[in-house]
This record gives C-alpha cells, structure tokens and sequence, in this order.
C-alpha cells in the first residue's frame, strides 16, 4: 500500500495550527515517513498541486481568491479535515457573524484605500462553503489529540473527539467550578480536548476550542445575567470563538428575549 | 474490633504504615481540595469537607490505559499499580465505594477495578458536616462496614475500628500505640459525638417517599424546565461517587499497528451517550438524560439494591453551577416546581 498523500493549507488565521504540527518534534519524523506530504508551503518548497487523500485546511475564509483555492483543494482531495478553531468554527475573526455591519467594518478599518488583492467578506468557517469530513479544534490544536486523529485517518480509521465540554476535563483535574465562584467562564459552551489548561490555572475558560456537541447558549447566557454580567458583555465573550455556531444560537435567543419583552 | 489510639500517635502510627504502600490523603490548595500523596500527617487538611473528586478516581481513574495491543495480540496493563493507603475517607465515601464493589466486583468482575481496589487500604476518618452534607438523609451518616479502618475523633483520643484483616494486620505494625482499655468516658463521648454530628445538618435535603415521587412525576413537566437551565457539562456525574459509566477508545501509535485502548468517565448526561449506530438517540432531549440520571439515583437503584445510588455526599449541590442536583431535583418534583 503506498503512502497516503496528503497536503496543509492555510487561509485566514495565524498559521498556529501548522505550527503546531512542526512543533511535534518528536513524532514529525513519523509523519513524514507514514504519508505523503504533497504540500506544506510552511515546511517545505516543493509542493505540488495533485491529487490528495486528505487536505488538512487551517483558517477561516475571509477572500474571493481563498474561496476558490479552497475550492480546488476540495474537488482533488479525498478527506478533508478543518484543523484549528479558525477553519472549524470561523474563529475571532468571526465574531460578528449574524450581526451585519461588515462594509462599515470594514471601511473603518481601511478608509477609502484602493485595495489590490482579492475582494473581501465576512470571515467564515471552512464547512460554510464546502463539505468538511471531520473538525480538529484548538487554538492552536492539541498535539496529542491531532496525532490521534492524524494516525486514525491515514489509517482509514474512525479518529475520536470528546463529545462533552471542558468541564469534564476540569473535573478530571480535580478543580473547583469557577462559575459557581461568580467568574465569567465559557466551559460549558466548550469543547473539550485542551485538558482544561486555563481554569486548572484559576484562569476562566475563553473558549479558544470552539463550540461542544450539545450546547446550551440560553442556560449560560442566564446563568451569567443571573450572576450580574451585562447582555453585550455576555454576548460579545461567548461569541468571541463560539463562531457561525454560536453566533445563530444567540440570533435565535436574542430574538426569543425581544418577542417575550415585546409581549409584555 | 473497636481500639483506641492517643490523638498525637497518629502521626508516627502513618509513617509506620508507609511499609505498606504510598500515603495519599486530603490536601487542600485554596478551593481545590483532592486526595494527592503525601510524606506526612502535617500535609493533610483533615477538616475538609469533600473533596472535589470522590476516592473513585483511584478505583478508576478518569482516564486510563487499559492494555496495549498489535497484530499479535493484547498484554493488560495490570501489575503496575502501586499500594495505596487512603488517609481521611468519609463515610458518605466509604458507601460510596460499597455502591462500586457492587457493580465492578460482583457479576462482571472488571479486573483492572478489582487490582486498584486490592492495592488500596481504605482508613476512614470521622468527619464535620457543613450545610451540603446531606447524609442523614441518605442514611450513610455512619459507616459500620466498608473500611480497612475508621478513626473517630473525640478530641483526646481516637476510637478505631477495625473493619477487615488487612487493617488489622497495619495495627499490628505498631501495637504499643493502640489499646483495648475503652471506659465509661469513651463511650459517654462517642454518643456525645454522634448526636453532635446528627445536630449539625443544615441541608434541607427529604428523600422520604422518593421512589414514590420519582415513578409519579416521571412525565410531569418540571423535567423540561430543569432541562432549559442544565448545561450538560457533566460536571455532575464526574463528581458524583456512584456514578460509574464510561467510554472506551483505541489509540493507534503513527505508522504501526500498535496501539493502546483507553478507558475515560463518561456521562449518561451527554447527547452522545445514548446515541447509537445508525444515527437514533435513545435520549435526544436533555430532560430525558436528565431524568435518566436522577431517576437512577434515587428511584432505580433503590428497587434493585434496597437503597438509592446517592450517598449525600453534596458534591452534586457543591459543584453543579445552575442549582441541579439531588436536593433541588427532589423538591421540585415534589412541589411541582422549579425552585429559583
């Protein structure tokens, strides 16, 4: 059996997640060895356009030229994995998803400057414009969790995700909820996988490893209004990394809350 | 067997005890109050409540290696657990073991409970109640089996049962340090000190009629309203010292065929754990995990072994960050309402 061929690209975010997968110093020899590797413009100059099995794509897609890059890469790969919070939810870029406004943004972020390059729009998750098979979140990405999921896939193998948020793991840490001392933490929103590094530091949750499988937006949002934050702060911290998800689960309630006030 | 044991001996009887395994007892960092390792008596907070996690976790842990495989075959990961001597147990955690022995050791033994629960001695210790202790509800106030040993404190002295073999054999370490001489005094006091412990309740906790209560209200509508505030992190079950479910994956090492199947806690509360193949999920709703969960606890359980699957042990109530657990699930069902 040959190796499968496989590619990384990037599009809007930081380029952490392809970092990350050059951090993993000590199995990076494996990987190269186990695949492939047809193109990773960060790790390597000769990189080639072909066919692939799997395309790992990080960042959100913010441009007409990205969209039809992405495009391409769809229509010659197999698989494709969204890997980082950017290219699987939409990431901080995407905060203001279903709240309009993006031309006003956006000229107050570059005036009346003649822009060269490719037009454009509202940063989006990958998933929003073409088919994804499977999402590895983080930001950046876990190493352990992205072997896993590596080593499954070029095996034809199922990889696994937890399902459940970061307070599970938190748990496992033996750490007292934070949320229950009044702090503003975002871990019941969140997916797990990062092995809940900041509140086992007595840091609140951000959020950075996007939405979970069953969120309750409505529970946390009166959960935190209950606990004396105000609705913008709320909305604009939960929506920070909670992405295309999150941003039409707090359409959806937003809208909710103003029929109720208006029927009163 | 009931001895008795000088208030400052406990100290040098724990480093005695030490031959026997690793010493691991209640250790107190701010809020965060765990079960670690520990050299010395001074390092433990035996005026802790609860800890965050029950002794579960050295029974099962979170998340474990259970054996490593290829395309030969399979090799356990049993023989490497060390012995552990758990210091300061509760009762509540003491019952909540027994409810385990049941489920790991009797019609399905699994091995990888049975070796970590062989390798670990159980030195209970008498505890003060605060207001989310509610054990004497679940009558797990008191523990007369269960333990290798148990300590009360009655101020000067510690009376000290012996609850198996294996505990005896650690007093035999030091005998000089325990007696058999109990007086009148001793016995006056251990009743004072019971009656003191049931005097310190504060927890509005009732579960009379509660098979009852549960089999009646099982489609009443307060299970939606509960289901609006839950936010399904889990938080709950990974607390709880009953709670025993758990999911099973492979790992594959990069290039090979070998790898490793974990085990992890899970939670009957997640959507994914009633899902199965072909896409149908057995409990979709939250209201529905959500009475699975308590219906289990304190309806269930109570058919099958004569007693509920909730030792009162107010790590639910300490823990849950929307005001869900056994005490507040109990009195709305009910008062037919959702308390605030």
């Amino acid at each position: 059996m040959s190796s499968p061929k496989i590619g990384f690209y990037g599009f809007t975010g930081c380029a952490g997640d392809q970092l990350m997968v050059l951090n993993c110093e000590d199995q990076l020899v494996d990987l190269f060895g186990a695949t492939d590797i047809r193109s990773f413009a960060m790790a390597k100059s000769d990189n080639d356009d072909g066919e692939l099995d799997v395309a790992f794509v990080e960042g959100s897609i913010s441009t007409e030229g990205q969209l039809e890059h992405l495009k391409d890469i769809r229509k010659r790969s197999k698989v494709v994995v969204a890997i980082g919070t950017c290219a699987c939810w939409g990431g901080p870029q995407a905060m203001k998803l279903e709240e309009g406004g993006y031309e006003e943004r956006y000229k107050k972020v570059y005036g009346n400057a003649k822009i060269e390059v490719s037009k454009a729009f509202e940063a989006q998750p990958v998933d929003a414009f073409v088919k994804v098979e499977m999402k590895i979140p983080g930001c950046p990405i876990d190493k352990t969790e992205f072997l896993s999921a590596v080593t499954k896939v070029v095996a034809g193998r199922h990889p696994y995700f937890y399902s459940f948020p970061v307070c599970t793991e938190c748990k496992w840490k033996e750490n007292p909820c934070i949320l229950t001392e009044g702090k503003f933490c975002a871990g019941p929103l969140t997916k797990a996988g990062c092995g809940a590094v900041c509140p086992s530091h007595n840091i609140p949750c951000v959020g950075c490893w996007g939405p979970t499988d069953d969120l309750n937006v409505s529970a946390e949002y009166n959960l935190l209004e209950e606990k004396g934050y105000d609705a913008d702060e709320i909305i604009k911290k939960i929506k920070k990394f909670g992405g295309a998800v999150v941003a039409k689960m707090v359409k959806e309630l937003s809208a909710k809350k103003n029929t109720k006030e208006g029927g009163k | 067997m009931i001895l008795k044991m000088k208030k400052e001996d406990l100290s040098a009887f724990l480093e005695s005890a030490k031959e026997w395994g690793e010493l691991w007892g209640p250790t107190r960092k701010g809020e965060r109050v765990a079960f670690e390792k520990v050299e010395t008596l001074s390092q433990m907070d035996l005026k802790a409540t609860r800890t965050i996690i029950p002794p579960k976790k050295f029974l099962y842990p979170p998340r474990f290696t259970m054996f490593d495989y290829d395309d030969k075959g399979y090799v356990e990961r049993t023989g490497d657990v060390p012995n552990r001597i758990l210091f300061g147990i509760h009762p509540c955690d003491v019952h909540g073991i027994q409810i385990m022995d049941e489920l790991f050791l009797e019609e399905y033994k699994d091995p990888y409970y049975a070796e970590r629960r062989e390798k670990t001695l159980l030195l209970g210790h008498s505890c003060i109640p605060d207001d989310k202790c509610m054990c004497f509800a679940t009558d797990t106030e008191f523990i007369a089996e269960g333990f290798d040993l148990f300590f009360t404190d009655l101020k000067m002295f510690y009376l000290v049962w012996v609850g198996s073999s294996r505990g005896h054999d650690i007093v035999r370490m030091r005998p000089e340090l325990f007696s058999r001489d109990i007086g009148k005094d001793d016995i006056m006091n251990y009743t004072e000190y019971r009656n003191w412990k049931s005097s310190q309740f504060t927890s509005k906790a009732d579960f009379t009629g509660m098979p009852d209560i549960f089999e009646l209200g099982y489609n009443s509508p307060v299970w939606e309203e509960l289901a609006e505030k839950c936010l399904s992190c889990g938080q709950c079950t990974m607390a709880c010292p009953t709670c025993n479910c758990y999911n099973v994956v492979d790992e594959v090492d990069l290039g090979t065929v070998e790898g490793t199947r974990d085990r992890f806690w899970d939670s009957c509360m997640f959507r994914e754990y009633s899902l199965v193949a072909g896409g149908h999920n057995f409990r979709d709703s939250r209201a529905d995990r959500l009475k699975l969960w308590y219906t289990h606890k304190l309806q269930a359980y109570i058919g099958e072994f004569g007693k509920p699957a909730c030792v009162g042990c107010g790590r639910c109530v300490a823990t849950c960050p929307v005001d869900i657990n056994v005490v507040s699930v109990s009195k709305a069902l009910k008062e037919q309402e959702v308390g605030k």
